[in-house]
C-alpha cells in the first residue's frame, strides 16, 4: 500500500465510521480496482479498528487475499474466509488461513447455512462467525456469472439480515456501479449508505438529497 | 418483459480494460477481458515489445499500475533507453505505475516452483492490473521442471490475482505461434511481416480472444513515434 492509498483508508474509515460502524454500505468501485480496495478495507478495519471480520470468496481462492494481507504486513489474525471457489479452481496455492470450504459458487441458497455452521472458534483461540463485527464478499457480480439474478438477490437479502440485525455488524457490498447497474440498484434498497471510490469519495446518507465530497483524492492519474 | 426484468435476465458482459492500440479495442469489443492472459506472438521487429509498453502506459494514464517481468530479451536499460523514443512513453510512469523486474538471473538458477514464488511476492507487492512477462518463450528452454505444467498453474495464478497479463511470444521463420503457450491463453494476437512488390509490410491479427467477438483477418499496422503501433485498416 503506498501513501494515497492509505490516505484513501483514513477517509474510508471516516465515512464508516460517521455510519456507526454497523448496518449494510454500499460501495461503488471500478471492477479492476477491487482487490487494491479489498485490501484497504481490510487494513483498515482488521489492523487499525482492530475488528474481527469474515472475508467471502467467489471470485477467486481465499489464498491470494492472504498472501497480500502478509506481504503489506496487515495484520489480520481476527480475519475469517469462506472460500467458495477454490475447490472449483484447479489452483493449490498455499497460504494457511483461518477458512471453511463452500463447495462451489453455484448454489449460493446453501452460502448461509453454510457460514451458520462453520465456527472455527470451538477450539477457544479462533474467531468465529459470532464474534464477526464486519462482512465482506470479494466480488459479489461474480456470483451472477454462476446463478440467476433472483437467486443472486435472495442470498442478498439473507446475508444482509444475517449479518446486520442480529450482529449489529458492518455489511460492505462492493459493486461496480457502471458494470453492474441492476445488482447495484437492488444493493442500494439494502443499504443505508453509499460510498463511491472513483475520481472522488462520496458519502450519501438514505433519504438526503444532497452529497457531501469528503475528499478531493484521486487514484486516477488524468490523462 | 419490462425493462428492468429485461436488464436483470440479461447476461453480465465481461471486463475489459482498453490496450491503448489505435485500432485494436473496436476490433475485440472495447478490449482484453479482465482477468485473462493474452499471447502477443511475432517474429522479431514486428512491435512486441513495443504492443507491451504501449500496454502499460495505457494503463497508467488510466490510474491502474503495471508490472513489467523481463525474461533474457534484452536488459532493461537498453529497452527502455530505445522505448524513450516514443512519445507516448511517460518517464513519471517508471518505478512508480509501471514497476519492472528482471527473471534472467532467476531464470538461471532456481526452479520453476521458485520462479512462480518469486513472480507471486512481486505480484503481490505491486497489486497490478496490468503484468507483461516478455518473453515467455525463453522460459521453456532454461525451466528446470515441466514447462507445460509451468504455464498451466502461472497463467492460471496470473488470473486469480485479477490482472490481465500479456505474454510475448518469439517465433521464427515460418512459424505464427508457439504451440506450447497457445494452448494456456485467453487471447493470441499475431504480429505478422509479410513481403509484398519489395517492401516487408506488417500486420495484425486477432487470432483467438475467448468470451469476446472479434473481427478476423489480417490488419495492416504502422509503428510511429507518436503512438507505437497502430491498426490502420480494422474494418468497424
Amino acid at each position: 500500500m503506498n501513501e494515497k492509498d492509505l490516505m484513501l483508508m483514513e477517509e474510508l474509515l471516516k465515512a464508516m465510521d460517521a455510519s456507526g460502524l454497523n448496518g449494510a454500505i454500499l460501495v461503488d468501485v471500478p471492477s479492476t480496482q477491487f482487490v487494491r480496495f479489498n485490501i484497504m478495507l481490510l487494513r483498515g478495519l482488521s489492523q487499525d479498528r482492530g475488528l474481527s471480520g469474515l472475508f467471502v470468496s467467489v471470485d477467486r481462492p481465499h489464498q491470494y487475499m492472504v498472501h497480500l494481507l502478509s506481504m503489506h504486513q496487515i495484520k489480520a489474525e481476527r480475519l475469517m474466509y469462506i472460500d467458495a471457489i477454490s475447490r472449483f479452481s484447479a489452483d493449490c496455492k498455499i497460504a494457511p488461513a483461518n477458512v471453511g470450504f463452500v463447495d462451489g459458487p453455484f448454489h449460493i441458497d446453501k452460502l448461509p447455512a453454510a457460514m451458520s455452521e462453520y465456527n472455527p472458534s470451538d477450539d477457544g483461540k479462533k474467531t468465529g462467525l459470532k464474534d464477526c463485527r464486519y462482512a465482506i464478499i470479494d466480488n459479489l457480480s461474480a456470483l451472477l456469472t454462476y446463478n440467476s439474478f433472483g437467486s443472486v438477490e435472495l442470498f442478498l437479502r439473507n446475508f444482509v439480515k444475517v449479518f446486520e440485525s442480529p450482529r449489529n455488524a458492518l455489511v460492505l457490498l462492493v459493486i461496480d456501479k457502471e458494470k453492474s447497474a441492476p445488482l447495484y440498484e437492488l444493493a442500494k434498497t439494502l443499504c443505508a449508505s453509499e460510498i463511491s471510490f472513483r475520481q472522488t469519495i462520496e458519502v450519501k446518507a438514505s433519504g438526503d438529497s444532497g452529497v457531501k465530497t469528503i475528499t478531493d483524492i484521486t487514484y486516477c492519474k488524468k490523462g | 418483459m419490462d425493462k428492468k426484468s429485461d436488464e436483470r435476465t440479461k447476461r453480465m458482459d465481461l471486463v475489459r480494460i482498453p490496450t491503448g492500440i489505435p485500432g485494436l479495442d473496436e476490433m475485440i469489443e472495447g478490449g482484453f477481458p479482465f482477468p485473462s492472459v493474452v499471447l502477443i506472438s511475432g517474429p522479431a521487429g514486428t512491435g512486441k515489445t513495443t504492443f507491451a509498453l504501449k500496454y502499460l502506459c495505457e494503463g497508467a494514464k488510466r490510474g491502474e499500475q503495471g508490472l513489467y517481468f523481463t525474461t533474457l530479451s534484452e536488459p532493461t536499460q537498453w529497452m527502455l533507453r530505445y522505448a524513450s523514443q516514443f512519445d507516448f512513453m511517460d518517464r513519471d510512469f517508471f518505478g512508480d505505475q509501471i514497476v519492472y523486474m528482471d527473471l534472467g538471473n532467476m531464470m538461471r538458477e532456481l526452479d520453476a516452483g521458485q520462479i512462480l514464488a518469486a513472480m507471486e511476492e512481486k505480484i503481490a507487492e505491486v497489486v497490478p492490473q496490468r503484468i507483461v512477462i516478455d518473453p515467455i518463450t525463453v522460459v521453456g528452454g532454461m525451466l528446470k521442471g515441466d514447462y507445460r505444467l509451468f504455464l498451466f498453474d502461472l497463467f492460471n495464478r496470473l488470473k486469480n490475482w485479477n490482472a490481465t497479463t500479456l505474454v510475448t511470444g518469439e517465433v521464427g521463420p515460418g512459424e505464427v505461434y508457439p504451440p506450447e503457450v497457445s494452448y494456456a491463453v485467453d487471447g493470441i494476437v499475431l504480429l505478422m511481416l509479410s513481403e509484398e512488390g519489395g517492401a516487408r509490410r506488417k500486420y495484425l491479427e486477432v487470432l483467438k480472444m475467448r468470451g469476446t467477438n472479434h473481427l478476423t483477418g489480417k490488419q495492416s499496422i504502422d509503428i510511429s513515434r507518436s503512438e507505437g503501433i497502430v491498426v490502420l485498416k480494422a474494418r468497424f
